[in-house]
């Protein structure tokens, strides 16, 4: 199998640590597998319509039996669902959270499983890490919010952003000036940012380590003891490994959390 | 100094740019976990909100770290 990238113009005798010449090139999978119509299914499109399947899978077949003592897979998708449902939907938004809970619950469970690629074998891939994705999901939330602002509070949405009455008379065109901006333009795109990077960072720290890594045990033939640096790098990628466990989980509930937050401001803009 | 010269330099420019601008949220992220850890020690029945609230603190605070971490790429 031909490792990714760096491993082909990487010399082990010489270099330290196997970088890509272009970072571009792990994130870009530019040759359709195959075409359906006019749209070229690439890994990407594959795995993010696999995210689709596997969340309507576990979904489905955790409630299907909606049995008075589950078993332990329902149990696991019920806490899940109850997560999403309580802790953030009621606790953030308040007494109309639950119902924002089904999109949260796609959100949260469409960015886990779309961040839980990046550290599944054989897939090692985190979609997540392609600006594409957060970014459309960070325009799905700025048009829920906005819309969900608009409904409770109709046009005074708009004029309380840009003339907030809460601040004195004469710093009222600067706040709003400043308001306008992180509100409708910075808030998506900080989301999509946070996500984005987060992931992209991990991705590259895997794949840097683990790819050195094996590039130097695989030349232990022919470079000798110098194959030891190899095997500090797969240390060192396995620690980030259980690190990112722990990211992924955490980009999810963060971005569910501040998808929330954005609707609790946008509902109840004085809190 | 040369196009080339110049051309060699930006990666290390701004490889020097993202370790400023971690400099911040570093020690912003920093008081938001210290407060955090403090306001559940004297109220640990108050832990479950000072958690969350811990959460969206540093989500703000990071997201500095992470444009810069962005506009490294793109130099």
């Amino acid at each position: 199998m031909e490792l990714i990238l760096a491993s082909a113009e990487c010399n082990p005798a010489v270099d330290i640590i196997c970088a890509p010449s272009d970072v571009n090139e792990l994130f870009e999978f530019r040759e359709a597998i195959f075409n359906i119509g006019p749209f070229p299914m690439t890994r990407t499109v594959i795995l993010i319509l696999g995210i689709a399947v596997i969340v309507s899978a576990i979904l489905f077949f955790g409630l299907r039996k909606k049995s008075l003592v589950p078993g332990k897979f329902q149990l696991i998708v019920e806490e899940l669902v109850g997560f999403v449902r309580n802790d953030i939907a009621v606790e953030i938004i308040g007494e109309h959270g639950a119902k924002y809970a089904p999109w949260l619950l796609s959100l949260f469970m469409f960015v886990l499983v779309g961040n839980i690629y990046g550290i599944m074998p054989f897939v090692n891939f985190p979609v997540t890490s392609r600006m594409a994705l957060p970014v459309m999901l960070a325009v799905i939330t700025w048009v829920v919010f906005v819309i969900a602002g608009i409904k409770r509070q109709g046009i005074h949405y708009f004029v309380g952003i840009v003339w907030p009455t809460s601040v004195p008379m004469f710093l009222r065109p600067l706040v709003g000036l400043i308001e306008f901006f992180s509100i409708l333009i910075l808030r998506p795109l900080t989301l999509a940012i946070r996500l984005f990077a987060n992931l992209v960072a991990g991705h590259l720290m895997l794949t840097l380590l683990l790819v050195s890594g094996w590039v130097f045990v695989s030349n232990i033939a022919t470079i000798g003891p110098r194959a030891g640096i190899g095997v500090a790098w797969f240390v060192m990628g396995l620690g980030i490994y259980v690190f990112e466990i722990v990211v992924i989980m955490l980009q999810a509930y963060i971005f569910t959390l501040l998808s929330a937050v954005y609707v609790q401001t946008s509902l109840y803009p004085d809190h | 100094m040369d196009l080339e010269a110049a051309e060699a330099l930006k990666g290390a420019i701004a490889l020097v740019g993202y370790g400023l601008a971690a400099i911040g949220p570093g020690i912003g992220i920093g008081i938001v976990a210290g407060s955090a850890i403090e306001a559940m020690a004297r109220q640990p029945e108050a832990a479950g909100i000072a958690r969350t609230t811990m959460f969206l603190g540093i989500a703000f605070t990071e997201a500095l770290a992470l444009i810069g971490f962005v506009l490294f790429f793109i130099a």
